[in-house]
């Protein structure tokens, strides 16, 4: 059961519309998975999380890089978003007005979880960015789905902070796909990597084969200060 | 052998160059057809007349004046409802905006009748009355939201939206993803529709609701100068004072207790409404379909062509001269020029003549020129002209000079305008359909426009003529808006809802 396939590419091409970014592709996505998702911006990491995100439509919880979030709203609102399709309209306005007994003691709890206690009457644009961050993830713990799509949901708290909200979303899903830039991360708290680069997975490789040196090569601009460095000592 | 010259001026593909060349050809065209208006003065000694009423302006006479608390509350409840009910008609128009041809032009017509011209339509129908007041508003309002509130709308980031989980319906997504985010521009807007609901019902006095405007008209043209400077003032007081009276908290009870000062309530017959729609608004060769009489009646209408001849001419007069007041007013206002002394006299030059009605502008030059074209021309430049030099201004307080320590005409000419100029055209393009639509307004004031075949045809109650004139007015005014469009600047996006 823990091998079951959820997902499978097979040499598809995944783009935007007629757009392809990513030709021919190929991977497989099995339950029970941990996957870091690495590349230099532009190599096509968002595109691949969106495709994902289409096909697996209602197993996956989603936290996007820009966080989706409504600044005018309270933190609570923003956060009961995550369930919105799970009421009525009529529920939903109410609960804009008056907020739902029920969701505010679930919502209350997770938001101390998440060190956020205190700040579910808040408006979002009234927060910093690591809080608003925590606010993005909430919503996607708060969708309570099976796995987990991230597109850089740590990028903007320290590094202890991230080990504890990976540690968070790990006990909620049974399966995520996290991007990522933080390289030691990848390698610490995940079970493989993939690894783009020009529109291409050149890396699909459990991390216990990997070293820091392998995710290097995965950024090229890194290539370049490198061998700048290599022509310097060789001119010096 | 060919001396080395600089480069033609005007010769170049940047930007820049090209809103130059634009603006000089626009010019040029103004200046070529300048001929054909009459521009004459027939007043016998307008410095005589202005120097009085100057002093009545600075000499009121407060006592004189009866019940202005009351017409001073009347011109706020008819505001205050014109717009709600503007807002109420429109918001569900705006959710649909984009999706229906229909509602689109629908409200492009709606828009492009003056709230006057509306209210004259009423008239007939519901008399001297608070429906009458509120419909004249609302109507045109209604088009007006609904295209405003959809672009907002449509520029709400879509982040939130697109991060919803799959499977959440319509309704919800637009009160939690889209709703808030657009909430402040929204509000902002019809604060701004606000502000232009005041004056259009201070205006509505000129046809003869007992508004502010009744007041100041029948002052006015009485030579009663000292009356018409207190209610002069009365109105700038109005505007001045939005901020306070017209507070957030406030509003809700301003509502309601406006509700009570509206009046008077019409009987309507509404026999006699039905004939009015399906009947006296059309022209019997059409209701008989007698293709030959139609003609015959077309022909009949006097003077079409002149007249749309006029109102073209005065709208182009209007831009160009708006273009040219608003380049010579806006340092005036501006940060980067002159000392705290004459900014704020400059400021209140400015606000003073864009708080002012066109209608109102031109009927006080009118007094002061004699009938003819220049008052009008005079009243759409100023007022056009300080709304745009305002704005200018104020994008140019946010522009840091690269160069400090030039001299003012450096400044002006080197740092500043070629930065604030791409704006600059743009509102006046924007303006362009605004100044159309009060160029056939002015007519019933007695300028050769269609607004006077249409204010005279009402009054003869010719509804049908006065009906198709109206058509034709929208039709010239939706074609202006078009054409505008097509030449605006696109470098700029300088857009700020409320300078429509």
């Amino acid at each position: 059961m823990s091998d079951a396939e959820l997902l499978s590419l097979a040499g598809e091409d995944v783009g935007h519309g007629s757009q392809v970014v990513l030709p021919r592709l190929s991977l497989t996505l099995r339950t029970g998975e941990r996957i870091a998702l690495l590349g230099q911006s532009g190599a096509g990491k968002s595109t691949l999380l969106a495709t994902l995100r289409r096909r697996l439509d209602t197993d996956a919880a989603w936290c996007p890089q820009s966080h989706g979030l409504v600044p005018q709203l309270a933190v609570y609102h923003n956060v009961y978003m995550g369930r919105l399709e799970r009421h009525s309209a009529l529920a939903n306005l109410w609960n804009l007005i008056r907020p739902d007994r029920r969701a505010w003691t679930e919502i209350e709890t997770l938001c101390g979880e998440l060190g956020l206690a205190g700040l579910l009457r808040r408006p979002v644009a009234r927060l910093s960015g690591g809080q608003r961050q925590r606010v993005a993830i909430a919503r996607a713990l708060y969708q309570q789905r099976r796995l987990f799509l991230g597109d850089e949901p740590v990028a903007s708290v320290d590094p202890h902070q991230a080990l504890r909200l990976l540690a968070l979303i790990d006990a909620r899903h049974d399966t995520s796909v996290v991007a990522l830039h933080q390289r030691e991360l990848a390698l610490s708290h995940f079970d493989r990597v993939w690894g783009l680069r020009d529109g291409r997975l050149v890396l699909d490789a459990t991390t216990d084969t990997l070293t820091l040196d392998d995710l290097d090569r995965l950024y090229p601009d890194a290539d370049a200060a490198s061998s700048a460095s290599a022509d310097e000592t060789a001119h010096g | 052998m060919a001396e080395p010259t600089a480069p033609g001026m005007l010769h170049g593909d940047s930007p820049g160059l090209r809103l130059a060349r634009r603006s000089l050809v626009l010019v040029a065209l103004c200046i070529v057809l300048l001929p054909f208006a009459d521009l004459s003065v027939v007043a016998h000694d307008p410095w005589a007349e202005l120097s009085r009423m100057a002093t009545g302006l600075a000499l009121p006479h407060w006592r004189e004046l009866s019940s202005p608390l009351q017409a001073i509350g009347l011109t706020v409840s008819v505001a205050l409802w014109g717009t709600l009910l503007g807002v109420l008609l429109g918001f569900p128009l705006a959710l649909v905006f984009f999706r229906s041809r229909l509602v689109r032009t629908a409200c492009a017509f709606v828009r492009a009748i003056h709230e006057l011209f509306w209210a004259l339509l009423f008239l007939q129908v519901f008399g001297f009355s608070a429906v009458t007041a509120l419909a004249a508003l609302a109507v045109p309002y209604a088009g007006i939201f609904a295209k405003v509130y959809a672009e907002i709308l449509e520029q709400t980031p879509r982040d939130a939206a697109d991060s919803l989980p799959p499977g959440v319906g319509r309704l919800s997504r637009f009160i939690y993803a889209e709703l808030p985010l657009a909430w402040e521009r929204l509000a902002a807007y019809t604060r701004y529709r606000f502000e232009c609901s005041l004056r259009a019902s201070v205006l509505l006095g000129f046809v003869g609701l007992p508004t502010l405007g009744f007041h100041l008209e029948s002052a006015f043209r009485e030579g009663h100068y000292h009356q018409a400077g207190a209610l002069l003032w009365l109105f700038y007081l109005l505007i001045g004072t939005i901020g306070f009276w017209g507070h957030r908290r406030l509003l809700p009870l301003l509502t309601l207790g406006s509700l009570f000062l509206l009046g008077p309530w019409p009987h309507v017959d509404s026999g006699l409404l039905w004939r009015f729609v399906s009947h006296d608004l059309w022209p019997a060769p059409l209701l008989d379909g007698d293709w030959a009489g139609l003609m015959a009646w077309l022909g009949n209408i006097p003077d079409l062509g002149p007249a749309i001849g006029n109102t073209l001419l005065l709208g182009l007069m209007g831009t160009v001269g708006a273009l040219i007041i608003a380049l010579l007013l806006w340092p005036l206002a501006s940060r980067h020029f002159g000392n705290p002394a004459t900014r704020l006299g400059g400021r209140a030059l400015l606000v003073g003549l864009r708080s002012t009605p066109e209608l109102m502008l031109a009927f006080i030059f009118l007094l002061l020129l004699g009938p003819s074209m220049l008052p009008a021309w005079l009243a759409l430049a100023l007022h056009n002209g300080a709304l745009i030099a305002f704005l200018a201004a104020r994008h140019a307080d946010n522009i840091e000079p690269g160069m400090p320590g030039l001299p003012a005409g450096g400044r002006y000419a080197y740092e500043l305008l070629p930065r604030i100029y791409p704006g600059l055209l743009a509102l006046v393009f924007y303006r362009a359909e605004v100044i159309i639509r009060e160029t056939a307004l002015l007519g019933m004031l007695g300028v050769a426009t269609l607004g006077f075949h249409i204010d005279s045809s009402f009054q003869y109650l010719m509804f049908d003529q006065a009906f198709f004139l109206l058509l034709v007015t929208a039709g010239l005014n939706i074609a202006v808006d078009a054409l505008a469009r097509r030449y605006r600047p696109r470098e700029v996006v300088m857009d700020d809802p409320c300078s429509r």
